[in-house]
């Protein structure tokens, strides 16, 4: 697997009409990693991205996207009008010398992942900064230092099948367990009218959402990568705090909220609400309890009560308890059922463009590192998964490759379905019968046109 | 190239796990072709450092001298022969070279000012929404072609493609390869003094688009040869080329719609004309006891429709397909050759760039569109050869082959090879093409007949457009435009395919590599996948059983 912040050469963001005049090209620059890069090589950088950006103008309306040189890539992502953000990329142009050599041996990277980088970068910084038109620009520079200096750094982004295809998980619950948690947050949302719950995560897996779906990956993806994650380590170190989480509390702001002062500490993000028309600011209040995470946004003009956050911390704790534990349950007995089911040698990713959902074997799972796909086989499923409109609305893909790997992707309306088989001496009817088998097996209930 | 132990191992897993795996139609021990492919070459080109690629331009031996000195060595009489291999027809052209030495004051556009030029000229109608721009300038930044509108008026745009180049050179000690937009490539290629640049809509990949270039490059290089080029530019970093290559853009221009059209640029393989066996051999006699006695022929080929008759070679020489491209491409741009006997020095790169060879170009007769070239390192063979190619007219006459080539040429509904599918007798294949790797040749399901070929200067007189039309019946060309994107996946470099099916609501396609062979197979929509199997084995057993007449199948010599 390939470490790609290795690999990342530089990042920067600018916007030519920040400084129009000769002689302040450096105003242009918004932002710039690494750090020590002097004044004049962020100008060359920047200037030969104008100068991109320009000719390429003269020839095709649709925004730029990259640039590749021998050595390089750079890759181009205008998140509002003027505002460029460029990832530059130490990836070899590839040649069949130099794979023939092994110069480029597993470092296969799909130019995919990169623009998904920049695209969900964006984002976050939307969610906590906004947009960047909205800030004013003596504040730009430090905004963007202070955000995306962290972001870039704690990035930890390996070549990993779940960074090709972004989505969210969802966690499988018998009816009456939902039930048991929407009745609970419209519980919540009448008591406490001015709080509405945008997010229920158990563990990693979501429950419910109640913001747009762009919106809901961007903090289902900070809720996952970033805060949660820190927020268990804290937890396995503190086994004294044990009992008090029984109870939950509040992990955002990160001091919980015991006292008025702790009130200033709340984050400001903005979001678009499920049933909303247009972005707004909110503040962003998360709770959790066991495994349980809870998010709740507040309009940012209405005060704010010491006294509505203790009564609310006293309201939800208990039920919030509960409701983990029932769900722990659930868990435990699904997990047994898919145990059994479950062949460790079946390689497939589900995901799904409407909602996002994204489901995979176990065996391509984090968690278990030996069972890594191959860089290779990776770049052909994110070639797939970019490239799926030429399936039209329903079709099938199957591509074998020089080591006797078969990658099957199949897509039906908004749905795709990638499953790698590693198999010698098969032929192609026989890959497509246990793509199909999986299919059935796996994605019951899910319809796929019959191929 | 593979070792056999990698080809047991081939044809017990390959994709289709059929008796069909031990076929590899097409193939024969000695190749009249070199069989190197495209994306080798393209490898090579590529792979080079910037100091690299200054070198490698000009270390290349003279395979032109060489044979002229292996003459020499038993004929004296031709010893003045190898000093004036390069310079011979250009001298009055040099000439000229000096008369325009000042008149060029658009210069040292180096820095980024230029991109400031609004250049209201890219937006004219002449210009907008082309699928693919072409621009070739010297790397002073002077316009030498541009596919379309006129480079005179495009020199601001040159300078900032100039611009581009150097800036990456010179700052960042790197090359510049490629732009990407949504919609649109930007690709460049540096050789030598030139920059070649297109900017592409088409779904062809940068590899392709770089091939494409390099033909462009080696169109100009067949003009001037290498060795010209190179002092040209040695002399006057400002010279403006296009006072050399008048004329030559039409090679160009004809050759980018032939590249898009015909898969033999896109396989790096030959066309055959497909012939019974014996009418081949027929010919191939005709042709080796008229000239076995002329001593400095080099290559005799006999073309027809942009494929290839017959190739008859010195021994130990071969042609590459891109330079039998090349002349290709001569012959069906020079409408002068139907008309008269033509004396013209042509300079095929891959087979020594920095000499001409003398061409005897001529059509076999009024009544028949093969064409004739006879190539030699003799300058002033003009007599003998066209005596050799009456004497070699005359033969095919009386033999009755030139009916076996108009036969084949205006697709007698007689031959199985006119309607292929139909002979095959599989419904669900609406088209394919086949490589044989080990000889460089292709046969595809539609074989180009002459009103087809001008068919394609027709379509695109349209003008080369971007165009949203949805099309109704698929031609051959959009078969193959459908390809591209399959056959960039298969020779991808980073992560190759050997197999790739795809089937969705419009159709069917597989393309399938293996050591001996590249085919690829459009069916109907929704194909079932043994069915599939079963008609490529039935397939390649057709070819099998046709290869006499489809491909060459051996490698003459004078």
């Amino acid at each position: 697997m390939i470490d790609v912040k290795a690999k990342i050469n530089s990042f920067f963001i600018f916007n030519s009409s920040f400084g129009p005049k000769e002689g302040q090209e450096l105003k242009r620059v918004l932002f710039f990693h690494p750090n020590q890069i002097s004044a004049d090589a962020r100008k060359n950088q920047v200037g030969l991205c104008e100068a991109v950006v320009k000719f390429m103008s003269t020839f095709s309306s649709g925004p730029c996207e990259a640039l590749q040189t021998q050595s390089k890539r750079y890759i181009f992502y205008q998140p509002e009008k003027g505002f460029w953000m460029v990832l530059v990329v130490t990836i070899p142009y590839a040649t069949k010398a130099s794979s023939a050599i092994g110069e480029s041996q597993g470092e296969v990277l799909n130019p995919s992942v990169m623009n998904d980088l920049l695209v969900s970068a964006y984002k976050m910084f939307k969610l906590f900064m906004g947009p960047f038109k909205d800030i004013p620009i003596e504040d730009i520079y430090s905004l963007c230092d202070e955000f995306f200096t962290p972001y870039i750094m704690s990035k930890n982004l390996t070549n990993d099948i779940s960074n090709v295809i972004q989505g969210v998980s969802y966690l499988p619950l018998d009816k009456n367990s939902f039930f048991k948690i929407v009745c609970f947050i419209d519980l919540l949302e009448v008591t406490y009218p001015d709080f509405k719950c945008v997010a229920f995560v158990y563990n990693d897996q979501l429950i419910w959402n109640g913001l747009a779906t762009n919106d809901m990956l961007t903090l289902y993806q900070y809720l996952v990568q970033t805060l949660l994650p820190k927020q268990v380590e804290k937890e396995i170190q503190g086994g004294a705090v044990a009992t008090a989480q029984r109870h939950g509390r509040f992990i955002s702001p990160a001091d919980s909220i015991r006292t008025s002062e702790d009130l200033k500490k709340l984050v400001k993000v903005h979001l678009l609400r499920e049933d909303d028309t247009e972005t707004r600011q909110y503040y962003l209040i998360i709770y959790r309890a066991l495994s349980a995470t809870v998010c709740f946004t507040i309009d940012v003009n209405i005060p704010l009560e010491i006294e509505t956050f203790r009564s609310l911390d006293a309201f939800i704790g208990p039920h919030l308890s509960t409701i983990a534990s029932t769900i722990s349950e659930q868990c435990a007995i699904h997990a047994l059922q898919t145990a059994q089911l479950l062949n460790t040698d079946q390689k497939f990713v589900y995901f799904n463009r409407l909602n996002l959902a994204y489901k995979s074997s176990a065996s391509l799972s984090k968690l278990i590192p030996s069972a890594s796909i191959k860089p290779e086989v990776l770049s052909i499923i994110a070639d797939m998964h970019t490239d799926h409109k030429s399936l039209g609305s329903y079709g099938e893909i199957i591509i074998k490759t020089p080591d006797e790997y078969w990658i099957t992707g199949k897509s039906s309306n908004e749905r795709e379905f990638y499953v790698i088989i590693q198999e010698k001496n098969a032929n192609l009817k026989e890959i497509a019968d246990e793509v199909k088998r999986i299919c059935e097996s796996q994605m019951k209930g899910i319809f796929f046109y019959p191929m | 190239m593979a070792s056999t132990s990698k080809d047991n191992v081939q044809a017990s897993t390959s994709g289709q796990g059929n008796p069909a795996d031990d076929l590899e139609p097409g193939a024969c021990p000695e190749s009249v072709l070199n069989p190197s492919d495209s994306f080798e070459e393209f490898a090579s080109e590529m792979s080079s450092s910037l100091q690299e690629r200054n070198i490698n331009l000009k270390s290349k031996s003279s395979t032109i001298s060489e044979i002229q000195s292996e003459i020499c060595d038993g004929n004296k009489d031709n010893t003045e022969i190898t000093s004036t291999k390069s310079s011979d027809d250009l001298q009055s052209k040099d000439d000229q070279m000096s008369a325009l030495a000042s008149s060029c004051n658009l210069s040292n556009q180096n820095g980024e000012d230029s991109d400031n030029e609004k250049d209201d000229y890219l937006q004219s109608p002449e210009l907008v929404n082309k699928e693919k721009h072409v621009f070739v300038l010297s790397s002073a930044g002077k316009p030498i072609y541009s596919r379309y509108g006129n480079e005179d008026r495009l020199a601001g745009l040159c300078g900032v493609i100039q611009a581009l180049v150097s800036v990456v050179e010179d700052q960042n000690q790197d090359i510049l390869r490629s732009i990407i937009t949504k919609d649109c490539k930007a690709v460049f290629l540096v050789k030598g003094p030139l920059i070649l640049v297109a900017v592409s809509k088409s779904n062809e990949s940068e590899t392709q688009l770089v091939l494409q270039l390099t033909y462009a490059f080696n169109q100009i290089v067949s003009v001037l040869t290498l060795t010209q080029l190179n002092r040209i530019f040695e002399q006057r970093r400002n010279y403006d080329l296009r006072r050399l290559l008048s004329g030559a853009e039409r090679l160009i221009d004809n050759l980018f719609i032939f590249m898009e059209k015909d898969p033999a640029f896109l396989l790096g393989a030959v066309r055959c004309l497909p012939l019974p066996e014996k009418a081949r051999e027929n010919i191939t006699n005709a042709i080796t006891t008229t000239c076995h006695k002329i001593r400095d022929l080099v290559f005799a080929i006999l073309i027809a429709g942009n494929q290839l008759i017959t190739l008859v070679r010195m021994k130990k020489y071969t042609l590459h397909p891109s330079d039998i491209h090349l002349l290709f491409n001569l012959v069906r741009s020079s409408e002068s050759f139907k008309t008269a006997e033509s004396w013209t020095p042509i300079c095929l790169p891959k087979f020594d760039a920095t000499g001409f060879l003398h061409g005897h170009v001529s059509y076999i007769s009024e009544d028949c569109q093969a064409c004739l070239l006879l190539l030699t390192v003799q300058r002033d063979a003009f007599f003998p050869l066209s005596q050799a190619k009456h004497t070699i007219a005359e033969k095919l006459r009386r033999s009755n082959c030139l009916v076996a080539i108009n036969d084949a040429l205006n697709r007698n509904q007689e031959l199985p090879t006119t309607n292929p599918l139909k002979h095959i007798g599989i419904p669900e294949i609406r088209h394919f093409m086949y490589k044989c790797k080990s000889t460089a040749q292709l046969f595809t399901s539609d074989p180009i007949s002459l009103d087809r070929l001008q068919d394609y200067r027709i379509r695109h007189k349209e003008g080369g457009d971007v165009s949203e039309k949805k099309i109704e019946k698929l031609s051959d060309i959009d078969y193959v435009r459908n390809y591209r994107k399959f056959c960039s996946k298969i020779h991808c470099t980073s992560s190759p395919a050997k197999l790739i099916f795809r089937s969705n609501s419009d159709d069917t396609v597989l393309a399938w590599v293996t050591n001996g062979f590249e085919l690829y197979v459009t069916f109907d929509a929704l194909m079932e996948k043994d069915q599939a199997i079963k008609a490529v084995d039935r397939l390649l057993r057709w070819i099998k059983r046709e290869e006499q007449r489809i491909f060459i199948m051996n490698a003459p010599t004078f």
